[in-house]
This record gives C-alpha cells, sequence and structure tokens, in this order.
C-alpha cells in the first residue's frame, strides 16, 4: 500500500483496485456461474433420474448449492456497496453513477470510441465512464436478483426461521410466481452482461495498454504519467 | 334458538361419543394443538354456546357452499356449520324472499358486534354495485351493513379473500375482496382456496369456540394452522423432486409412478396450504395425490398469475412471457456474443487500417 503510485519513465503505477473491490468482484463472478447453472437446472430439470428415489439426491443438490452460493453472492454484493461509500476514490458511488460534467463527458467520449467514431479510447485509471453506469445497472440487478431470491425461499423457510421476515417482499412481485419470472429474467440480463462486460475489458486492455485485465487480480495499473490524474 | 348447545343436538342425531370425540381430536391434529387439547375442545364444543353464523354469498359459483354441502356422511362438522346456528344461508335456508331477508335483518339486530360473518364471493363494485344485488341492494351495502357489526368476518374461498377469479384481469365487474371493499371489519380472516376447505373452516370456528380468540395470521390474513406451510414441503411427491424425478407427460412412466409434478407447472412450491396433510373430501384425496398438479388456488390473483397451469412460469398481462423468457434469454445471448465478436474484429480492422496514420492520432489523445 506504500506506493500507491510509482513512476518508472513515463509510466506510473497506480493502486486502483483495493483487495476489498477484486476480491468481491471474483466471489461474484463465481457465484454467478455457480448460481446461473444450478438455478437453469432449477428451472427446467433436464437431468432425469431412473430408479428409487432415495437413491438420488440431483435436485436437491442444485437447491442446496443455489442457496450456498446465494448467500456468497449476496454477502458479496453487500460488501461491494459499502465499499462504494468506504472504498478509495475509484471503488465509490460516483464512479458509477455518471452524475459529474466529467463523467458524463468520458461517457460521450467512451461511447464515440466504442462506435469507431473516435480513433483512440480515453484511457483513464478507474471505470471509464460508461462501464459504470452499466455496474450501476448491475447492481440494481442485484438488489432484484436478491429480493426476488429472498421472497421465493420465504416460502420454503421453516416456520420460525428469520428468513420468514422477508415475507413483505413477495406482495411487491405481486406475487412468487412474478418474483420467479424476474428471477429469470435477471439471470439473463447477467449472463448477458457478462458477454460484454468481458469482450469490453479485453478491448480496453489492448487498446488502452493500461493493463485492464491484471489490475483485477494485482489492483495495478499502468498509465502514462500524463494521463493518469485520477479523476 | 341460536345458544342452545350442542350435545343435545349429538345425542338427537345419534352421534356417538366415540365420533365426537374422534372429531375434537381431529380438530386439535388441525390446528397443530398438543395431545390434550383434543378434550379441551370437545368441553368447550359441547357446553358453550355456539357462535351465531349468518353466510353471505356474493359474486361466485357457491363452489364454497358445495364443498361443504358434498361431504359424503353427516359429520359432527356439518352440525356446526349449517345445522344449528346459521341463521342465514341464502342457498340453505328453507325461507325465501322478503322472509330470508327478514331473518338477516333481525339477526343482525339483535346480535349486533355477535354474530360472524362467513362470506363467500367476491364484491363487484362496478356500475354503482349492479353486477350482484339480493333483493334488490348491492352486495357491497350488504357486506357493509352485515360485516360492519360482526365479532368477526370470515372470507370463505378465494374470491372472498383475495378477489379470486371475478377480480382476474381485467376484471371487468371491478370485484374485490371483502376485505377490500369492507375495510373496516373487525377480525378479518381470509380462508383462501378454491374451494376452502371446510375441514379448515371447521377448524377455524372450533379454535374460536375454545380458546374465546383467533388464530395467528399470515400477512394474507390467514391462519398459520392451515396456511403456515407451502404444500411443496409436506407433498408426498417431494422425494422425487428432490431425487430429480418428474413427470415429462401425461401418463407416461413417471406419470404412473407418481413422479413429481414439477414439469407440468406444478404450483406448489409457490402455494401455502396444509392440503397434504387435511386433503379433501374428508381425506379422500387431494388434487397432487391423484396426478394433477397443484394449480394455486390459494394464492392472492392466483389466475392472474398460477396461469398457464401447465407451465412453470405466468404468463404478463396475456403475453406468453413465461414460456419464451429462458429461449429469448438464450437466443439474445448469443446475438450479444456475435456482436461483440463483429465489433471486436471491427476494431481489429480499423487498428490495421489506421497505423499508417498514427502519429497523426498521438495528438488525439490529449
Ligand atoms: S408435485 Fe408439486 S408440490 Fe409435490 S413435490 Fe412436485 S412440485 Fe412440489
Amino acid at each position: 500500500m506504500a506506493n500507491k503510485r510509482s513512476t518508472n519513465g513515463g509510466i506510473e503505477r497506480i493502486y486502483v483496485w483495493q483487495l476489498p473491490v477484486r476480491l468481491t468482484h471474483w466471489l461474484i463472478f463465481f457465484s454467478i456461474i455457480v448460481l446461473s447453472a444450478t438455478g437453469y437446472y432449477i428451472g427446467h430439470p433436464f437431468i432425469s433420474v431412473s430408479g428409487p428415489a432415495r437413491d438420488h439426491f440431483v435436485m436437491g443438490t442444485a437447491r442446496a448449492v443455489h442457496l450456498y452460493a446465494a448467500i456468497v453472492f449476496t454477502l458479496s454484493a453487500a460488501v461491494r456497496i459499502y465499499w462504494m461509500f468506504a472504498g478509495n476514490a475509484y471503488a465509490r458511488l460516483t464512479q458509477l453513477v455518471p452524475l459529474a460534467g466529467e463523467r458524463l463527458g468520458n461517457l460521450w467520449q467512451t461511447a464515440l470510441f466504442y462506435s469507431f467514431i473516435r480513433r483512440h479510447p480515453e484511457a483513464y485509471p478507474g471505470h471509464n465512464a460508461l462501464a459504470g453506469a452499466f455496474y450501476a445497472l448491475v447492481f440494481v440487478i442485484y438488489l432484484a436478483m436478491v429480493a426476488t431470491g429472498l421472497a421465493l425461499y420465504t416460502v420454503v423457510a421453516a416456520a420460525g426461521s428469520p428468513f420468514r421476515a422477508f415475507d413483505f417482499l413477495v406482495p411487491l412481485f405481486y406475487g412468487l410466481q412474478m418474483a420467479r419470472l424476474i428471477h429469470h429474467i435477471g439471470m439473463w440480463f447477467l449472463l448477458i452482461f457478462a458477454v460484454a462486460h468481458v469482450y469490453f475489458v479485453l478491448l480496453s486492455s489492448i487498446t488502452e495498454r493500461i493493463g485492464t485485465v491484471d489490475s483485477m487480480f494485482s489492483g495495478y495499473k499502468f498509465l502514462p504519467r500524463r494521463r493518469a490524474g485520477a479523476r | 334458538m341460536s345458544y342452545h348447545r350442542l350435545s343435545d343436538e349429538l345425542e338427537y342425531r345419534g352421534i356417538s361419543r366415540r365420533d365426537f370425540l374422534g372429531f375434537c381430536a381431529s380438530m386439535a391434529a388441525v390446528l397443530g394443538l398438543p395431545e390434550g387439547a383434543g378434550r379441551a375442545i370437545a368441553a368447550a364444543v359441547e357446553n358453550e354456546p355456539k357462535p351465531i353464523l349468518i353466510w353471505l354469498e356474493f359474486q361466485d359459483c357457491a363452489g364454497n357452499t358445495e364443498s361443504f354441502l358434498r361431504a359424503s356422511h353427516p359429520t359432527v362438522a356439518d352440525l356446526i356449520l349449517d345445522s344449528i346456528s346459521l341463521n342465514y344461508h341464502e342457498t340453505l335456508m328453507a325461507a325465501a324472499g322478503s322472509q330470508a331477508e327478514d331473518a338477516l335483518a333481525q339477526t343482525v339486530r339483535d346480535n349486533a358486534g355477535k354474530y360472524i360473518a362467513l362470506v363467500e364471493g367476491s364484491v363487484p363494485t362496478g356500475a354503482n354495485g349492479a353486477y350482484c344485488t339480493i333483493g334488490g341492494r348491492s352486495a357491497l351495502h350488504i357486506a357493509r351493513e352485515v360485516c360492519g357489526a360482526a365479532a368477526a368476518t370470515i372470507a370463505v374461498g378465494t374470491c372472498a379473500a383475495f378477489g379470486g377469479i371475478p377480480a382476474a384481469r381485467p376484471n371487468p365487474t371491478g370485484a374485490l375482496s371483502v376485505g377490500d371493499a369492507v375495510p373496516d371489519v373487525k377480525n378479518l380472516i381470509n380462508m383462501s382456496a378454491c374451494p376452502a376447505n371446510a375441514e379448515n373452516i371447521t377448524a377455524l370456528i372450533v379454535y374460536y369456540m375454545t380458546l374465546k380468540r383467533w388464530p395467528p395470521l399470515d400477512q394474507y390474513r390467514r391462519p398459520l394452522f392451515a396456511y403456515g406451510k407451502a404444500i411443496h414441503d409436506n407433498c408426498e411427491r417431494r422425494a422425487h423432486f428432490d431425487a430429480g424425478q418428474y413427470v415429462e407427460a401425461w401418463g407416461d412412466e413417471a406419470h404412473r409412478h407418481g413422479h413429481c409434478l414439477y414439469k407440468m407447472g406444478c404450483k406448489g412450491p409457490a402455494t401455502s396450504q396444509n392440503c397434504p396433510v387435511v386433503r379433501w373430501n374428508e381425506g379422500t384425496n387431494w388434487p397432487i395425490g391423484c396426478g394433477h398438479p397443484c394449480i394455486g388456488c390459494a394464492e392472492p390473483n392466483f389466475w392472474d398469475t398460477m396461469t398457464p397451469f401447465y407451465r412453470r412460469l405466468p404468463d404478463v398481462a396475456g403475453f406468453s412471457v413465461g414460456e419464451w423468457v429462458d429461449p429469448v434469454g438464450l437466443g439474445l445471448a448469443g446475438v450479444t456474443t456475435a456482436a461483440v465478436v463483429a465489433h471486436g474484429v471491427g476494431m481489429a480492422v480499423r487498428r490495421r487500417v489506421g497505423e499508417g496514420a498514427s502519429k497523426e492520432d498521438e495528438s488525439e489523445v490529449e
């Protein structure tokens, strides 16, 4: 942490992603993979087994894994949301919701770059503003997934379980079936987002050459000195 | 007449003491009370004055009344529910016309604040209540008057509890549940399901007679003893659900083996009621027991959110959203993948083309 910024020649090494950001990123990543795979099976049980029921536990296992992964996901998302208020400049809510004029400008420039109009991207140590705006949307979907998931869980939670306290969510979604439908739609949003996210991170890595992919492991990005302003 | 005791009636009807105690024990079981409760129930049912019941029927199919009438042999429950203190019931009472309406008016007048109103059917509020009138008065008018002066109002069946089928989209008559139509009634209890289970209604009244209070309710004002658990959690096919053994088509091998009906659209996982335990028609059977998926009839908005009955996910406002959400999601994911690949190719091509002019680009960065 001592050398948050260090320069070597014209290149500056900047500590962008703090540990909670990286950790929650990968926990959310893995839990979404697990949740989507088990969730798809729960919605469409494509594996059928024969013989006595006592010999198998396919759906039971899928549900158990789904529920534990949901705990990991929910807690990770909660920590990341907390870090939007407690973290460094790059982790903050202002990086996600583009309200400042400079962020809006960056959003526009990034859009121009993606649509082949601008030739080179505006290199920026944190999220570009367009990506940030999408992450804000993704966090809204996370909340919807957690809320619909909790609503669906209340009905099978044991009598007296504290999870029963979330049953007020059920009428908000117009019943359990609508919550289930939203839960399905949310999964597809997140998977589609994931495809686009991986692509744009690779694109940024290649075109900006600032170590975008590496940064989610190491925390550091490398920017030419004159472009390295934090905000 | 309305305050006489059950013990005389039992003797007169030739119901043995043994049958009577059996009934009380079964009520204790439905209510989930401990073993000794059967005796307390017997004492209360035998000796306490029976509550006076008024049964109103509004916009529905009379299915709840039918459900009571179709008991295969007269039980103690019938006695409690319809023989003794049911002072008004349009379908069952001998009186008709103004004679019947006078009986209602008199019961309300003489027993204000003491009787229990059981309401079957939704209350239509459209066209000034003209869709359902009895003796020239609208259902809303009658509900206000009768439920307003009742010690408790029991909404029997999903139409009365949540609006049910009459209130389903597009709700042409402006149908409301009793609770929504007359919001200020005292001790509203919703006994949903289509029809409500007679066993649960009886148990509710027995509970009140024994303990002099109403049972704990869930957020939809349904008693927890009857609606506290998901059907799915007490279902006899649950082992097949957890194993991964599903009926794929009517009458297939899995169906004949009694496997889980989840893929046939079973709404047991979204519905709370004690059907798997209490069953229907004096414990003869219940829908899932005889091979049909649960349709979720005990839940609010069931017609709008539990349909299509044979699919897992609901339609939205008449569009087959539930059927298409996953195929469309998969398709969009594919389209997105193709789009980003195409975008990547475009970026690569431009880099190559723009290579010659790279010196001039440097200035653009700043
Ligand atoms: S038949 Fe319905 S209620 Fe029973 S285990 Fe299967 S899904 Fe659940």
